[in-house]
């Protein structure tokens, strides 16, 4: 009996020790690595001076473009994050609903969650590219329209046709976790509320959403953590042109390391993005545990 | 019997490395950017009659063994910086810029390595576009010119002449614009971080601007380049240029002149084979690139460099010195070296070339006199890094949002040259 206890003991380590060390050398090392960097003096050919304090940080905070990048981070993730979640809570309530070629419907869901983001988005730039793209081809062979259309003359707009193309690419991922949830709703609940009286809305508000709420806390905290670093629809399209208008803080400091060799800037924007989205996951799930745990 | 198996792996593996010891021949890791789709081939593959670079280099210089790798230019500075940092550089790089290197004591003087013959052999005005503080730090390996293309068959419909000035360029470009009703656009402009610095200097120089004064101190803020920079605007809120400038790189320009939806785009040599690569059939000349009325023209230049990284652990500097002259000296071959630069369509860096490449092409001369009056970037100058990003993103992309252009030259100059 005592030598189970004791084999029980560190059995589950054993176990657990090829993901641990796997966590520890591809997860772990590499942010020791980038927090030790971003203190580090590194110089245009890629040579890693002494320890030079917080001037990496300061060059990088002071940048001119350093606030509208930011800006743009928040449009990004709020906008795509936000209205990716209501447009995928809306088609897992459809695809909930019995009617006939549901199965189809839902494959059909799944289409833009399984391409690559990088093939996505560079099909989305041939759809919206003014000379020969998809869209202006179709418009005009169909006769809607007499002349070809720019759908991206200024960058604003460009913006927020990446924005668009991250709302279409996420949507498919809330869709699923909401309707595992829902799926794991028991009927009689329904039928319960039916026989009270309570109409499609009450059932919506006081049934389906504290239901799934377990479910679009996980997608949500998730997609924050996804959308943010999401790196692949700004740089294929617009590679954050002119002059940093379209960058995420992402795409900013890839920019910065690779294309223009500023690494020690780059690196010290990397570790503020991880310490923002620790505390942004974090709070998100504090505040809804705390929630649940009142429920 | 496990036993066995091991101890006679143990023998084999040993015997290996005493052969390894035996030969001892000088390993150099050798980095080269793939200028287009035969590169590889003729590095590794078989695009040398046959055989390839590494094979016949190897066959005649059994003393060196190369450690070859042909790299994408748009990863290979992220590939070396990455090298960098973890300690390791590669022993020779062929790239398009050196003085981050060279101000990190990286690089190895041209005169360690380079065996004398082939040193008289460089075109002395290239070498001197390698020169800081009196030392020449990498040698030129290829060049192109720029010029402007114009699709013959646009301007005969038009009924329009070639521009020489810019206030040409912009009329030419409204008869376009007129006649099309904005389905041809007049004029390609790349205001891209890849080549956004190259439009800028078609205009600077031929507004008798540019990067620097004649003392070769930065000179960014000058009313020639306030003019240039002006004008480029010009042609693009004007509706005769691209609609994405700051979006469409070369490549999707000239697919664009290929596909006979923009009448002229300045390009490289090479773009004729470009367009025969990919499929295009469409009558077009050359033409020098336009100027302001009033100030002498001048072609634009690009060259590409190698250069030796410094090994300070190696046993034998002298004999590895000695292997980099080797690989110089066998790339630089005519019988070589006149293959490879015909393959791309590049313009030779060497007098000796000359005579084999005008021979196979003689279309070449007239390139080649192009060349003679090419100005190249001041890359040699340790800011240029710095210089380029900043006139791409920092001036040309914030006037394309509407900033006022003055202002944006004049704060690039302060944060460069502090004045």
């Amino acid at each position: 009996m005592n030598q189970i206890l004791v084999r029980h003991k560190w059995e589950p380590y054993l176990w657990l020790l090829p993901s641990l060390l796997l966590m520890g050398i591809f997860v772990v090392y590499p942010i020791g690595i980038v927090f030790k960097l971003s203190f580090s003096e590194i110089s245009r050919s890629g040579m890693v001076g002494g320890f030079n304090g917080l001037s990496n940080y300061i060059t990088a905070v002071t940048a001119p473009e350093f606030g509208s990048v930011m800006l743009n981070t928040l449009i990004w993730v709020v906008s795509v994050v936000g209205i990716s979640t209501l447009l995928g809570f809306i088609v897992a309530l459809v695809l909930n609903a019995e009617f006939r070629g549901r199965k189809i419907a839902r494959s059909i869901v799944v289409f833009p969650w399984a391409a690559t983001l990088v093939v996505q988005a560079s099909m989305w730039k041939y759809i919206i590219n003014i000379e020969y793209g998809a869209l202006n081809n179709t418009l005009l062979n169909t006769g809607i329209l007499s002349r070809a259309v720019n759908w991206r003359p200024s960058y604003i707009i460009d913006f927020a046709w990446e924005c668009g193309i991250g709302i279409f690419v996420t949507v498919p991922f809330v869709t699923f976790c909401v309707l595992a949830g829902l799926q794991s709703i028991d009927l009689s609940y329904y039928e319960a509320a039916t026989v009270d009286g309570a109409g499609f809305w009450k059932k919506l508000r006081h049934l389906t959403l504290p239901l799934v709420r377990p479910s679009l806390t996980v997608s949500t905290v998730l997609n924050i953590i996804y959308v943010f670093n999401s790196f692949p629809i700004i740089y294929t399209i617009t590679r954050g042109a002119p002059a940093h208008k379209t960058d995420t803080l992402v795409t900013y400091l890839y920019m910065l390391a690779f294309s223009e060799q500023r690494k020690g800037p780059a690196t010290a924007l990397s570790v503020v993005g991880f310490v923002i989205l620790c505390i942004c996951a974090g709070a998100y799930m504090i505040i809804t545990m705390r929630k649940e745990d009142a429920e | 019997m496990k036993k066995i198996t091991a101890l006679l792996l143990a023998l084999v593996m040993m015997l290996g490395c005493a052969a390894a010891f035996a030969e001892d021949p000088i390993e150099l890791d050798v980095i080269i950017c793939e200028y287009g789709n035969n590169t590889r081939d003729w590095f590794l593959g078989s695009g040398m009659n046959g055989s390839n670079f590494v094979d016949l280099f190897t066959a005649a210089n059994p003393d060196v063994k190369l450690n070859l790798q042909v790299v994408s230019w748009s990863d290979v500075h992220k590939e070396v910086s990455t090298r960098i940092s973890n300690g390791n550089p590669p022993d020779i790089l062929n790239i398009d810029t050196f003085s981050e290197f060279q101000a990190d004591g990286l690089l190895l003087p041209v005169t360690d390595y380079c065996p004398e013959d082939l040193y008289q052999d460089f075109f002395p005005a290239f070498m001197e576009e390698s020169v800081v503080d009196g030392t020449v730090w990498a040698v030129p390996d290829l060049a192109s010119a720029r010029a402007l293309y114009y699709n013959k068959k646009i301007f005969d419909e038009v009924g329009i002449e070639v521009p020489a000035t810019w206030a040409e360029l912009k009329d030419v470009c409204q008869a376009i614009k007129d006649f099309y009703a904005g389905d041809v656009y007049g004029i390609g402009l790349d205001l891209t971080e890849d080549e956004g610095q190259v439009t800028f200097a078609y205009f600077a120089w031929g507004n008798n601007g540019g990067f620097v004064d004649a003392d070769g101190n930065w000179a960014l803020n000058s009313d020639a380049n306030v003019e240039a920079v002006e004008c480029i605007m010009d042609l693009i809120n004007s509706g005769y240029a691209n609609p994405s400038p700051s979006t469409q790189t070369r490549y999707e320009l000239q697919d664009l002149f290929g596909a006979g939806k923009l009448a002229m785009v300045f390009a490289p040599n090479q773009l004729p084979q470009y367009l025969a690569e990919k499929g295009f059939d469409i009558e077009f000349a050359t033409a020098d690139i336009p100027h302001n009325e009033g100030a002498t023209g001048s072609s634009v230049g690009v060259m590409d460099r190698v250069m030796a990284f410094r090994d300070d652990a190696a046993p034998d500097q002298a004999k590895r010195n000695e292997a980099i002259g080797k690989f110089l000296k066998f790339f630089y071959d005519p019988a070589n070296y006149v293959g490879w630069v015909s393959m791309e369509t590049f313009l030779p860096a060497v007098n000796s070339a000359v005579g084999a490449l005008v021979e196979a092409d003689p279309s070449f001369e007239a390139w080649l006199n192009v060349l003679g009056n090419c100005r190249f970037y001041p890359a040699a100058k340790s800011e240029w890094a710095d210089v380029r990003n900043g006139i791409v993103v920092d001036v040309e992309q914030r006037a394309l949002t509407g900033e006022e252009v003055r202002p944006l030259l004049d704060a690039l100059q302060t944060k460069i040259a502090g004045n």
